[in-house]
């Protein structure tokens, strides 16, 4: 039997589904190392501005807590975009929720982002 | 033995909202809910509406909730439920009321019919002017989905199709699929690109309910999967 190929123009709807799987995976991977080292290793009780501060004193968590936040929160928005236009039916109407979400998720990756890069350990 | 049913009854004509009724009959072990069905409106109450044509399992009219599950009724033995209690007996959801048992398919056809659920191919007839053949194998590949019987049970036991009937649905993907997989079909791509659309495939959250609903036993949830694949891919093997 040979294979037969067709040309699907992939549309906004399969990049989301394809976004949702390789954004699982990772969260998968980033929140089970994230969970293992902050309250099996080190215990949420032991986290406080000097923790975070050694934590991010070089580059790599710094990157590594970016990519999670940005991957998590995108997966998420996009879990909750997706639930809320079953309720919504008008095409003006899944516009606007699909700018919602959007702007919500810019505004709360660029607060974080900025959070965590532009942080720098308390004197002393 | 005696066998209680309690049925969701509506008459707009006279009903605000529906409403249970209760019978209770003597029936056998070996009577289906369509058995019993028939006796309650040649018997009790002539007013008793609901869809019936083969009995057998084959027309897919008498698809209704037993028990909370959707099931066909000409297909549902008493001695496979709890006869002890009352058996519950429910339109299929997610599409209007007509009457008692009966809903307006309506929708679930229009769904249907946006998938091109039939044959396409405009290329020159075989040299001896008859069939366009397969091999066994070919014919395999969607062997599955031919079985549909457009009851409509998945469809309606579908969470996404409850909240939003704009969704094609399962049953609407399974007849796509039919016809996707088929060597002799030309018009994959067609069918692929409605169903990337917005009401498409990719509204299905892979609940599973439309394969636990299916009559037929059709793997479903299998078949929309394949579907999404072959939309990312491009790949109908």
């Amino acid at each position: 039997m040979t294979t037969k190929r067709v040309e699907v123009p992939q549309g906004w709807e399969a990049f989301a589904w394809k976004w949702m799987r390789y954004s699982g995976v990772l969260i998968f991977i980033l929140a089970w190392i994230h969970v293992l080292i902050q309250d099996i290793l080190v215990g949420v009780y032991q986290i406080d501005t000097s923790y975070v501060a050694t934590r991010w004193s070089g580059g790599f968590w710094r990157v590594y807590d970016f990519l999670l936040l940005f991957f998590a929160f995108s997966h998420g928005m996009n879990g909750v975009r997706q639930v809320l236009a079953d309720y919504i039916h008008s095409a003006g109407g899944r516009r606007a929720l699909n700018w919602i979400l959007l702007i919500l998720w810019a505004i709360v990756v660029v607060v974080g982002t900025i959070a965590i890069f532009a942080f720098t350990p308390p004197a002393g | 033995m005696q066998v209680t049913l309690k049925i969701l009854r509506y008459n707009p004509e006279k009903d605000a909202q529906p409403h249970y009724e209760r019978y209770t009959l003597d029936a056998e072990p070996t009577d289906r809910i369509l058995d019993v069905l028939e006796k309650i409106k040649a018997y009790e109450d002539g007013t008793l509406t609901f869809r019936r044509s083969c009995a057998h399992g084959v027309c897919g009219s008498c698809a209704m909730r037993i028990n909370g599950r959707n099931r066909l009724a000409c297909k549902t033995l008493l001695q496979t439920l709890d006869t002890s209690k009352e058996i519950t007996v429910e339109p299929i959801l997610g599409l209007p009321r007509v009457k008692d048992l009966i809903v307006d398919m309506t929708t679930f056809f229009d769904n249907y019919k946006k998938v091109m659920p039939y044959f396409i191919n405009d290329e020159p007839l075989p040299e001896d002017g008859r069939e366009r053949l397969q091999s066994p194998e070919e014919r395999e590949r969607f062997d599955d989905t031919t079985k549909c019987i457009l009851c409509g049970a998945c469809t309606t036991a579908c969470p996404t199709f409850w909240a939003d009937n704009s969704y094609v649905g399962p049953s609407a993907i399974v007849n796509a699929h039919r016809f996707i997989f088929d060597s002799r079909d030309r018009a994959a791509a067609e069918r692929l690109k409605i169903l990337a659309g917005e009401s498409g495939v990719f509204r299905c959250r892979t609940a599973f309910n439309c394969t636990e609903a299916c009559p037929r036993e059709i793997q479903i949830t299998k078949a929309i999967a394949e579907v999404k694949r072959a939309i990312i891919t491009g790949r109908l093997d």
